[in-house]
């Protein structure tokens, strides 16, 4: 689902991306455990899962066919499927004992995972790879520990970001080079598009990306999804309620035409009948492979008064193995230290990386576009590393997507999902013992 | 006579015993057991929760309250549009079957292959040909100057496409059976119903009917049991959607029990659904047996 | 004994061919277009830039789609599946046919009871009996638990039933033992049900959807129902490879259908009567 449009344009990345020009920092000899020392038992396959479905899925595997390429002994074989079914595969196939030796898990899934012993602590690898919190955005870092332990190596970060049609705002008489910052010049923008017959800003009621869009809002109207402990639902609250009213303003007041399907949305960008579209920072190459098409891309608009913006964040996982295997588990490891330096590579695949030191090089700031969405680092929200959190996130979904199909108002579709949201997550606390 | 010894009969009883114990009976009182618990079967602790999963499912303000009874409405939506169309449908194919013509086996033929390829491929198939913006068949209806429908995102169009795909998938399996009873039909039936001068129309009422009544019954059962299992076709053409309008009532068991884990409240919902399911069957069973009567 | 076939006849008979045939080639002509053309609007009826990269994708690409493979695991478990269904359910179908025994009534009544309660009601009991038993994301969990259904063992009851008895007691009087009458005779008489029976249990296992959606995992170890669900959540809006994947997909069963489909059909006429 995350990036499935990127799909679109996954068959020429490969060409378009330059060979691979960084050394074999993961092949120098080190100290100390968790990967950095290298393996050189015999030889060991190893399985590597993830979800990465669209664009970005070719630039891990040139990531992974130049390990192979650089490590004899150890053969990584990676494996894509959709996030939803990956998420219900991992699991079963770790407890059966089929499960990967590597993974990739969003950071609001780690917790949820390490409380159902899917994945192990890596706290050795963080500190082979001498991983400190300030080599992190907060959240970042802070997203990757539950119960004290480290459960993720972060890869990434990619945010939401504020993509647009240049050669549409033109007809509507805007500056393509000042896309729309403030909520009144957005209101304007839209109204300007909207006296040319262009329908601005399309909503999907769908996760991607209308419910990125409303949590993103919700945040800049100053207000939380959940309250401190986890224990509620805050987003029936005033800010959530405004966010949501903002949303579905779209589609009543006609800047947005009812029902858009799945994707419709970034399609409809690409072919020059929306303007504006907020939309995962991993659209940036499915966009660059439309030839002739005018997009810029830019941190979301301030909405709500507050800067905010919603984003995921890749990271590492090493799934428990049934059997201990010490030269799986040391090869796994090795794969994660060296994948873990390459993450200039993959921001070429449309993230950011999340290391700071990365991000602020002068190489991740020639990636103009992705640099452009890195700005707004400090601002990016995740869901809280609690156990089951997708689950009362679903509510939410749920909410949004009625609300934006014009069938329930927003405040009652909002308070109707928080009180089952409230059931979820006290169920959630007693099932994992919290 | 008896020629065999007395433990005979159970040896050859024993393989099939064998799985039907492990996989039948245990399974279907094991599934009791759990739907009495908070199971999930990676943790280590499964708190007996006694009938709360239950209670749960009648308790609007549950979790589980309102994905499951949504989750019916849908299948129920589902089978009372799809039931008509998957017992009508394959009547008037058998009937058209049933004449003698030129190329009749390969036409039988062609109107079945639909149901070997599986609901996989034609699910698939069909999620792209009824795309909203660029699948072939809005592209043909607006031939005719039919504006975009959104068979995967609109209501009722979702449905009417779930129905139309079954129909498509399955109308040559129920046909085929159809066909069976249409050829056990006695043929002096019509020769004597052509004496008394009857038309095509009052043979197929008063002789293709009456005649077809048993196999209608085991149509209508087998059907009735298919549709409210659907799955596939609502998980690949319209991924439980608008909203979750399409989320049968086996999605939301399956999204609860292997998604979320809630194995416990996955089994007490699909005991629930047994037990609707059941009355609906009970109540079939008894209209038709009074229309014969 | 009825009229000559009108032309309003053979234009619905075709009619309804086309409906049959045309998504089936749509599918087809989609897999060599590229992924632009495939979201044209209006769509090309004619490829017009035809490539094989969709064929490519899914049949090369180191392991993570191998629909060929999906397939051959399709036909495995489901040819497995019915040659077990096929001997377990006539066996058992024998006994409670023509043999008298302690509780037989009893034992078949309750085997037929089964057969109303719904299959989702055993995926989630059955589903941990396969992690308990470590066949999860193996073969065995689509052959044996499926096979332990009533309906096989009551179709091949009801056959039994209508085989003459005498032909057992000629046997029966030149000393032959159950098995030898069972083996040598019952079932060579016994020939179309089995067949009937083959090409049901077949053509279920081949069909069913949630159950390997769910046990299986690994990429290599996929079905083809389980594959192609995959395939779909992998590739979103990528059409010709989807379209690829489904046409890999159905090209080898039509195959099949075209050399044995009178035997499927009149499967399949004969559950109606006799079930």
């Amino acid at each position: 689902m995350l990036g499935g449009l990127g799909a679109l344009g996954a068959a020429g990345v490969l060409a378009g991306c330059g060979s691979g020009s960084a050394g074999k920092p993961g092949a120098a000899p080190a100290t100390g455990d968790g990967g950095a020392k290298g393996y050189d038992g015999p030889a060991v396959e190893l399985d590597f899962w993830n979800g990465f479905t669209g664009g970005d899925g070719p630039f891990m595997r040139k990531i992974v066919d130049q390990f192979n390429s650089e490590h004899q002994n150890i053969k990584v074989k990676m494996t894509v499927m959709q996030w939803a079914d990956y998420y219900t595969k991992l699991p079963t196939a770790v407890s059966s004992g089929r499960g990967p030796a590597v993974a990739i898990m969003h950071v609001d899934s780690l917790a949820t995972n390490a409380a159902r012993n899917v994945i192990e602590p890596l706290d050795d690898v963080a500190k082979a790879l001498e991983l400190k919190q300030e080599d992190f955005a907060d959240v970042v870092w802070k997203a990757g520990e539950y119960n004290g332990k480290r459960y993720g190596i972060p890869l990434d970060v990619h945010p939401l970001g504020f993509f647009y049609n240049k050669t549409l705002m033109s007809q509507a008489g805007l500056d393509p080079a000042k896309p729309p910052a403030t909520a009144d010049e957005y209101m304007a923008a839209l109204e300007a598009l909207k006296g040319k017959g262009i329908q601005g800003h399309w909503a999907t009621p769908f996760q991607f990306t209308g419910v990125l869009s409303v949590e993103a809002l919700l945040w800049q109207f100053g207000g939380e999804l959940f309250n401190t402990e986890s224990t509620k639902a805050t987003w029936a609250e005033e800010p959530g309620v405004k966010a949501l009213s903002w949303f579905t303003d779209l589609v009543k007041k006609g800047y947005s035409p009812k029902n858009v399907a799945q994707d419709a949305d970034a399609i409809a960008l690409q072919n020059g009948k929306n303007a504006f579209n907020w939309n995962g920072i991993w659209n940036i190459n499915t966009l660059k492979e439309k030839k002739g098409l005018e997009w810029g891309v830019a941190p979301l608009p301030n909405i709500g008064g507050k800067k905010a913006a919603w984003a995921g964040s890749h990271q590492f996982c090493l799934p428990k193995l049934k059997t201990p295997d010490q030269n799986k588990s040391t090869a796994a490891r090795v794969f994660v230290n060296y994948v873990s330096q390459k993450s200039l590579e993959w921001a070429k695949g449309g993230q950011v990386p999340a290391r700071k030191q990365v991000r602020e090089s002068a190489d991740f700031k020639a990636l103009t576009d992705q640099a452009a969405l890195a700005t707004q680092i400090d601002d990016l929200r995740f869901p809280p590393p609690v156990p089951g959190i997708g689950d009362a996130l679903a509510e939410l979904n749920k909410a949004i997507n009625e609300a934006v199909l014009l069938k329930t108002e927003p405040a009652k579709a909002l308070s109707d999902a928080a009180a089952r949201a409230d059931k979820i997550l006290e169920a959630n606390r007693k099932k994992y013992g919290a | 006579m008896r020629g065999y010894g007395r433990a005979t009969p159970y040896l050859f009883l024993a393989p099939y015993l064998a799985l039907f114990l492990l996989f039948v009976v245990g399974p279907a009182v094991f599934g009791l057991w759990m739907s009495l618990h908070d199971w999930d079967f990676q943790l280590p602790g499964k708190p007996f929760v006694g009938l709360q999963n239950y209670k749960d499912l009648f308790d609007p303000l549950s979790a589980t309250a309102e994905p499951f009874w949504h989750g019916m409405r849908a299948t129920g939506i589902f089978t009372v549009a799809s039931v008509p169309f998957l017992v009508a449908v394959p009547l008037g194919l058998a009937v058209l079957l049933n004449r003698k013509f030129p190329g009749r086996t390969f036409f039988r033929a062609v109107y079945f292959a639909p149901y070997v390829l599986g609901v996989a491929v034609i699910g698939l198939m069909f999620r792209y040909i009824l795309d909203t913006t660029f699948g072939i068949l809005n592209a043909f209806l607006g031939v005719f100057g039919i504006s975009e429908i959104g068979w995967t995102t609109e209501q009722p169009w979702a449905f009417v496409a779930l129905v139309a795909v079954t129909v498509w998938w399955t109308a040559g399996f129920n046909a085929i059976i159809y066909l069976a009873g249409l050829q056990d039909i006695p043929a002096e039936q019509y020769e004597a119903a052509e004496l008394d001068g009857a038309s095509t129309w009052q043979q197929f009422r008063h002789v293709t009917l009456p005649g077809l009544r048993p196999v209608t019954v085991f149509i209508v059962v087998i059907t009735l049991l298919a549709s409210a299992n659907m799955f596939g076709q609502a998980l690949l053409i319209t991924q439980g959607g608008p909203g979750d309008t399409t989320t049968t009532a086996l999605m939301v068991i399956t999204d609860t029990g292997f998604s979320q884990f809630r194995m416990g409240q996955a089994a007490a919902m699909s005991y629930l659904l047994a037990i609707c399911l059941a009355i609906v069957a009970l109540v079939v069973f008894r209209l038709m047996k009074e229309r014969k009567s | 004994m009825k009229r000559r076939p009108s032309a309003f006849f053979w234009v619905l008979v075709v009619l309804l061919t086309l409906l049959v045939i045309v998504p089936l080639l749509w599918m087809v002509v989609t897999s060599i277009k590229t992924v632009g053309e495939s979201q044209a609007d209006p769509p090309t009826l004619i490829p017009q830039d035809p490539s094989g990269r969709a064929f490519g994708e899914v049949l090369t690409t180191g392991g993570q789609n191998p629909v060929l493979r999906w397939a051959l695991n399709s036909f495995a478990a489901a040819t497995l599946h019915a040659a077990l269904v096929v001997v377990v359910a006539s066996m058992a179908g024998y006994a409670l046919a023509r043999m008298e025994f302690r509780f037989k009534n009893f034992i078949f009544s309750f085997i037929l009871l089964t057969l109303f309660i719904p299959g989702f009601v055993f995926l989630m009991p059955n589903y941990l009996l396969m992690d308990n038993l470590g066949w999860l994301d193996t073969l065995w969990a689509l052959v044996v638990p499926g096979a332990a259904g009533a309906f096989g063992v009551f179709f091949m009851r009801q056959f039994f039933l209508a085989i003459p008895k005498e032909l057992e007691e000629v046997a029966l009087i030149d000393g032959a033992n159950a098995w030898t009458i069972f083996t040598r005779i019952i079932l060579p008489n016994a020939k179309p049900a089995l067949a009937t029976l083959t090409v049901l249990s077949f053509l279920a296992n081949w069909n069913d959807f949630v159950w390997p959606l769910f046990v299986l995992f690994s990429p290599e170890r996929l079905t083809l129902p389980a594959g192609l669900s995959l395939l779909q959540g992998a590739y979103t809006t990528d059409y010709p490879v989807i379209m690829a994947g489904a046409t890999v997909a159905a090209v080898p069963v039509l195959i099949l259908y075209v050399f044995v489909q009178r035997y499927v059909i009149e499967g399949v006429a004969r559950s109606g009567i006799k079930g």
